[in-house]
């Protein structure tokens, strides 16, 4: 997949466990665990949402466009 | 409401196929005599290679149904256990699909001595051909549902 979820690092820098954001946005620990681990694939507006204001942070920061050759996928 | 309904329907559908399956096992127990009663009153044929075909046909088609209505049963039990849009059941109408087309081709053979048979053969292979529409839409929505439960 050419877009990475860096919600890992972005959590790290706001020392925030995967519990307590969990809680916070309002989604289970499980999801939150398929989001981190790239395993996605989708992201509601709404969570994308909670990400970022409780992380305090652009959606930019979360998700980011790496180009992968192998990865030419177009409708999937 | 409707919940409750769905159940009522398959709890009788699942009843159904029991007692289908009961009339299987019965046409089995008294399988050579009735194949003989039917070649000669279908038929009007008495002669060993009628009689023969006849009862081939009968108990393979018997068997075709065994696998059919076990399959029916399972897909039953799997929708009251809430699990829908899963490969076990689309595996299970594959099941079905096939039971049927040879359903067909034994009717196919059944019809070099009763000429009738070609339209139960081609029966068959319409029943097939709904069930393998209802698998592909099953696989369609397994792929669609497995793209939601990966969204969040």
């Amino acid at each position: 997949m050419a877009i990475i979820v860096n919600l890992d690092v972005v959590m790290a820098k706001r020392k925030i466990s995967s519990g307590d954001l969990a809680e916070k946005i309002g989604i289970t620990p499980a999801n939150l665990s398929i989001l981190k681990n790239q395993k996605a694939k989708a992201v509601r507006f709404s969570t994308l949402n909670d990400l970022c204001r409780v992380l305090d942070c652009q959606p930019g920061d979360i998700l980011e466009f790496r180009d992968d050759p192998e990865d030419q996928e177009t409708g999937d | 409401m409707e919940s409750k309904y769905n159940n009522k329907i398959i709890t009788w559908s699942k009843v159904a196929t029991v007692f289908f399956l009961i009339l299987m096992a019965a046409a089995d127990v008294i399988g050579v005599s009735s194949a003989r009663y039917l070649c000669v009153t279908w038929t009007g044929r008495t002669d060993t290679l009628a009689l023969a075909i006849f009862t081939i046909v009968y108990y393979a088609i018997t068997v075709m149904a065994f696998i059919l209505l076990i399959s029916v049963f399972k897909l039953l039990s799997n929708m009251s256990r809430d699990l829908v849009f899963d490969r076990k059941n689309t595996r299970l109408m594959t099941a079905i699909v096939l039971a049927l087309v040879f359903t067909g081709f034994f009717f196919v053979l059944l019809a070099f001595v009763w000429g009738e048979a070609a339209f139960l053969a081609l029966t068959a292979w319409f029943m097939a051909l709904i069930v393998l529409s209802v698998k592909v839409v099953f696989d369609k929505a397994i792929v669609m549902k497995n793209d939601l439960d990966l969204t969040i």
